[in-house]
């Protein structure tokens, strides 16, 4: 008999590369999770882009959760949760705007987009002037962060902020956030946000975000169909013929991906034939990129995933997913996609029509992943189904620690997948860390790179 | 008509009439259609709140005086 209730250890085996279906479909492990990853994990609330003016907003979701990312009036960045502290009721229903307060439509309290409670119906007659508004103001994250335009919060005070949180992997995320020119910061959002729900569990796309490579036979009608924007296959990647193509994965982190890295010297390929204007910008950039210092000249960004929920595609189309928890069976799917800010309108107009090509509901390649995620969900519930544990053993044992090529030494476990084709690495890595959050008491336990560091410095004296 | 004042259209510099029959004029509206920011010009026994500026709440409006 299957008696599964909730989380225990066991259920995600990375010995024997098994793990059980119930991570994926028991609500009661639902449930936990969202104490356990959500409400301690660094979580992407937004882009700065999407609130440039004083009293804008943007109301977006951690976990469960609505929250709004707002600028107040004086200009910092803050980010609540969306509930009014009096009964409960959204303080913002819409989806973004700009405002003096928010004020809840239940029984009128009003917030200051500083998160303070400045309006209180019959404040001075009901109340007689005594409750202490200075208690009830929007109740606000933890910790907040703003990292080249994006925000991130996280609900947990003892989590490690978070450009340790992404340790090594950052410049993974910076190949999205950097121009493709390599300057600094230099992305913007490019329209609004793209959202839809999907009958899955949010960790179906997360793991496939994390470095699916062998998934790419469903992609074959796309390839076939040359959605990529020459006209040819699904991207414009002429260079990959000549890089080398990676599984990263950072174990005590909990992020992964796939990266291409080029030879010391290489010089870029023709792409965007279609438009002459676009491909001169690109050829700029590529040639400005490859000029810079830093080892992210040489790297060509792929999917990936950031532990919990937020997926990467650097390059083509450069976009972030955030993979929102509904229900053990649902997920609310919300994609930002990236432009350079300072690029010509037309290279702007360009990549949005082959952005929405590819992604997003409508999108060709993501409806591929959405019928696979879906199906495998719904073909995994039944009771006997659950009985039998999916297998991650692909290149078990395989991955290396301090890879290098031609002066540039790539951090975490590493598998070279140019020869194997695939792994399954990347999708261990991110169940072990998923398994250490559901166990882990506290970020003391969760933060293992920082006893080691205390470890080895107390072993150096 | 109802006779019950829609806050929403209140443009700054109206004058309007409060239900403790202070007086106020229109600073700021947000347009919720809950709250106007209000500068008291008449403020009943207590003289010293003429002048100040407070959130006024949309039930409180009974009047406006243009």
């Amino acid at each position: 008999m299957n008696e599964t209730r909730g989380y225990h250890s066991g259920l995600v085996d990375n010995t024997t590369g098994l793990i059980s279906r119930e991570i994926f479909v028991n609500d009661d492990i639902y449930a936990q999770e969202q104490e356990r990853v959500f409400a301690r994990s660094w979580l992407f609330v937004g882009h700065e882009s999407q609130i440039p003016n004083n009293g804008d907003f943007f109301a977006s979701r951690m976990g469960e959760e609505s929250v709004i990312l707002c600028r107040d009036r004086a200009g910092a960045v803050h980010v609540f949760l969306n509930s009014c502290r009096h009964r409960g009721m959204k303080v913002c229903r819409y989806d973004d705007g700009n405002t003096t307060v928010f004020t809840c439509p239940y029984h009128g309290w009003s917030y200051g987009t500083d998160g303070a409670l400045v309006g209180v119906p019959f404040f001075r007659e009901a109340y007689h002037s005594e409750l202490d508004r200075t208690k009830y103001g929007l109740v606000e994250v933890a910790q907040l962060c703003c990292y080249k335009g994006t925000v991130w919060a996280c609900w947990d005070a003892s989590a490690p902020p978070l450009l340790e949180y992404l340790g090594e992997f950052r410049r993974f995320l910076d190949l999205i956030l950097d121009g493709w020119d390599g300057r600094e910061g230099q992305a913007e959002v490019l329209g609004g946000v793209q959202k839809w729900i999907i009958p899955c569990n949010w960790k179906f796309p997360a793991e496939n975000f994390a470095g699916d490579t062998y998934h790419n036979i469903s992609h074959r009608s796309v390839d076939l169909v040359g959605a990529g924007p020459s006209g040819r296959s699904r991207r414009d990647y002429g260079e990959l013929s000549a890089a080398r193509r990676l599984h990263v994965a950072i174990p005590d982190r909990g992020h992964q991906t796939i990266t291409y890295v080029l030879p010391k010297d290489h010089q870029p390929r023709a792409a965007y034939q279609n438009s002459p204007e676009v491909a001169e910008y690109f050829r700029h950039c590529e040639e400005e990129r490859r000029r810079r210092p830093g080892i992210n000249s040489r790297l060509i960004g792929a999917p990936g995933e950031i532990f919990p929920n937020v997926a990467l595609l650097p390059r083509q189309p450069r976009t972030l997913a955030v993979w929102h928890p509904v229900s053990a069976h649902r997920t609310e799917v919300w994609r930002f996609f990236f432009v350079d800010r300072d690029a010509p309108q037309a290279v702007k107009n360009f990549l949005r029509d082959y952005y929405i090509r590819y992604s997003g509901p409508a999108g060709m390649t993501e409806q591929d992943d959405m019928e696979n995620w879906n199906y495998a969900h719904s073909a995994s519930r039944g009771v006997i189904a659950r009985r039998y544990p999916y297998t991650y053993e692909m290149g078990l044992g395989h991955a290396v620690e301090g890879w290098e090529w031609d002066g540039l030494r790539m951090p975490g476990r590493v598998v070279e997948l140019t020869k194997t084709m695939a792994s399954e690495e990347p999708m261990r890595n991110l169940y072990r860390r998923w398994a250490e959050f559901m166990e882990a008491d506290s970020w003391d336990e969760l933060a293992t790179w920082r006893r080691d560091g205390a470890a080895a410095a107390k072993a150096a004296e | 008509m109802s006779g019950i004042v829609n806050v929403r259209d209140l443009a700054v510099g109206t004058r309007v009439v409060l239900g403790s029959g202070a007086e106020v004029e229109i600073v700021a509206n947000p347009g919720d259609g809950v709250w106007v920011f209000g500068r008291y010009l008449a403020f009943g026994d207590e003289p010293g709140m003429v002048g100040t500026e407070e959130m006024i709440f949309a039930q409180d409006v009974v009047e406006v005086r243009g």
